[in-house]
């Protein structure tokens, strides 16, 4: 017993020792790092955050078409989605089992999150709502996260840039908020006939709305980001740091929120509508 | 366009994400949640065939209560019935015992009658023949070969009906 805890004692003492050692080598880098003299400036911070927002400098190419580097990013972030999907599909869902492991809950808690929302939210054709919002979920989280990978790519200028996340392009904030807007009137068309698109129509707000809260919430993340970038001479250690929880926290957020926002607004546009014999009867009602 | 908003790219980005959206539901969305549904149905039915089976014990339980409790009052029935059974036959045999017991009370009664009877005769030859000896002593002064033949008869006649009863007894 005494050896074990001589032993145990030993080990902490170890532990302690290693952690202080590593505290200091980290505090002497990042000293070292922000000591260092600022690297090469090809454009100045204002031309810097301006092109982050508006992309009016650095053009790509994308089949012969010159586009926003967002493009790029989106179909990237696609074809690694669906991979992966395949992958999924392929490898993992045939094994599903009744008792899930770890990979298959996390797949299912994924898929059931949307599904539950799209369920409790509206009641008629919840499946291809839920479809839709896991579909923008999915594409809105990773798409954001994929600015962290830094994924460098040539300009039609000839520089290298590291790919943006595909929202912070107005242009893909704006899809996004246009179809999430059809599905809607969609869904109103179809379950609740000329009044229900009718009302959904009556809210024309609804896409500028979404399309801007997406496009600002994710630009307010990366223009963070860019000013750290450009701030610190080497994009390592504090900017990873914040970028990282930045760009998790609003994925998550914008992620959670559009999607919310389309069940809901879906559910309300398929309602069944009261009808007006209700209401005559309220409101007479009310004069007597 | 303000902004740098430009038509065409607004629909690139819309072509991606229908390209995405109908791959992530034909490989991901839509098979998890069929199995989800499975599991879901899985899980009721499993649910659905416990209670049942819950209920089926439940009547199986009673039903076992039931003939349990059936079982008792039959026992405690026959339990009756064959005390009511022993009683009338341990009552027979007991009438039975008193009749036997009655009927030889009454045989000896008879027997012991007889054989007081049968004491009082012999008595009563003795006494006779007593009688004819003291008789004869008395009267042997008187005495006749008529008188005696006479005498000879009587105690033949006497001895004659003793020997006769000892040999029926």
């Amino acid at each position: 017993m005494e050896h074990s805890a001589m032993v145990a004692k030993g080990k902490g003492k170890k532990n302690i020792f290693l952690v202080l050692w590593l505290a200091l080598i980290a505090l002497i880098l990042v000293g070292i790092i922000m000591l260092l003299p600022p690297g090469e400036k090809h454009e100045s911070i204002q031309t810097v955050m301006k092109d982050s927002v508006l992309h009016e400098h650095n053009k790509m190419t994308f089949f012969g078409l010159v586009v926003n580097p967002g493009i790029i990013s989106a179909y990237m972030v696609t074809a690694i989605l669906l991979a992966g999907a395949a992958l999924i599909r392929i490898f993992a869902i045939p094994k599903f089992k009744t008792v899930p492991g770890k990979f298959q809950s996390i797949i299912e808690m994924l898929v059931d999150f949307f599904s539950g929302m799209a369920r409790n939210n509206s009641h008629h054709e919840p499946h291809f709502v839920g479809a839709y919002i896991f579909s923008a979920g999915v594409y809105i989280f990773f798409s954001t996260i994929f600015e962290l990978f830094g994924v460098q790519w040539i300009t039609t200028a000839g520089h290298s840039m590291s790919l943006p996340a595909p929202i912070s392009d107005i242009n893909a904030a704006i899809a996004m908020g246009l179809m999430s807007y059809v599905v809607i009137l969609g869904g109103g068309i179809v379950f609740g006939g000329v009044k229900g698109a009718l009302g959904v129509l009556k809210d024309f707000s609804l896409p500028i709305s979404m399309s801007f809260r997406l496009f600002g919430a994710l630009l307010s993340g990366l223009l963070v980001t860019e000013l750290v970038y450009y701030s610190i001479s080497l994009s390592f250690a504090l900017p990873i740091v914040v970028a990282v929880l930045f760009t998790l926290l609003h994925a998550a957020i914008q992620a959670y929120v559009l999607t919310t926002l389309v069940s809901i607004f879906y559910g309300e546009a398929v309602e069944p509508k009261p009808k007006k014999e209700k209401t005559k009867r309220v409101k007479k009602a009310k004069e007597k | 366009m303000p902004l740098n908003i430009d038509f065409l790219q607004i629909l690139l980005h819309m072509l991606n994400f229908v390209i995405l959206a109908g791959g992530l539901t034909f490989l991901l969305f839509k098979p998890v949640n069929r199995f989800l549904e499975q599991r879901r149905e899985q899980f009721a039915q499993t649910e659905k065939k416990n209670l049942e089976d819950a209920e089926e014990n439940e009547k199986l339980r009673a039903e076992y209560e039931q003939k349990l409790k059936d079982a008792d009052t039959e026992i405690a029935e026959k339990k009756k019935s064959a005390e009511k059974e022993c009683a009338d036959v341990s009552a027979q045999y007991i009438k039975e015992a008193r009749e036997k017991a009655a009927r030889i009370i009454l045989k000896a009664e008879n027997e012991a009658e007889e054989r007081k009877g049968h004491i009082l005769e012999s008595a009563q030859a003795e006494i006779g023949e007593l009688v004819v000896s003291a008789t004869q002593k008395l009267l042997s002064n008187t005495a006749s070969p008529e008188r005696d033949s006479a005498l000879y008869d009587e105690f033949i006649r006497l001895a004659g009906n003793s020997a006769e009863r000892e040999g029926r007894e």
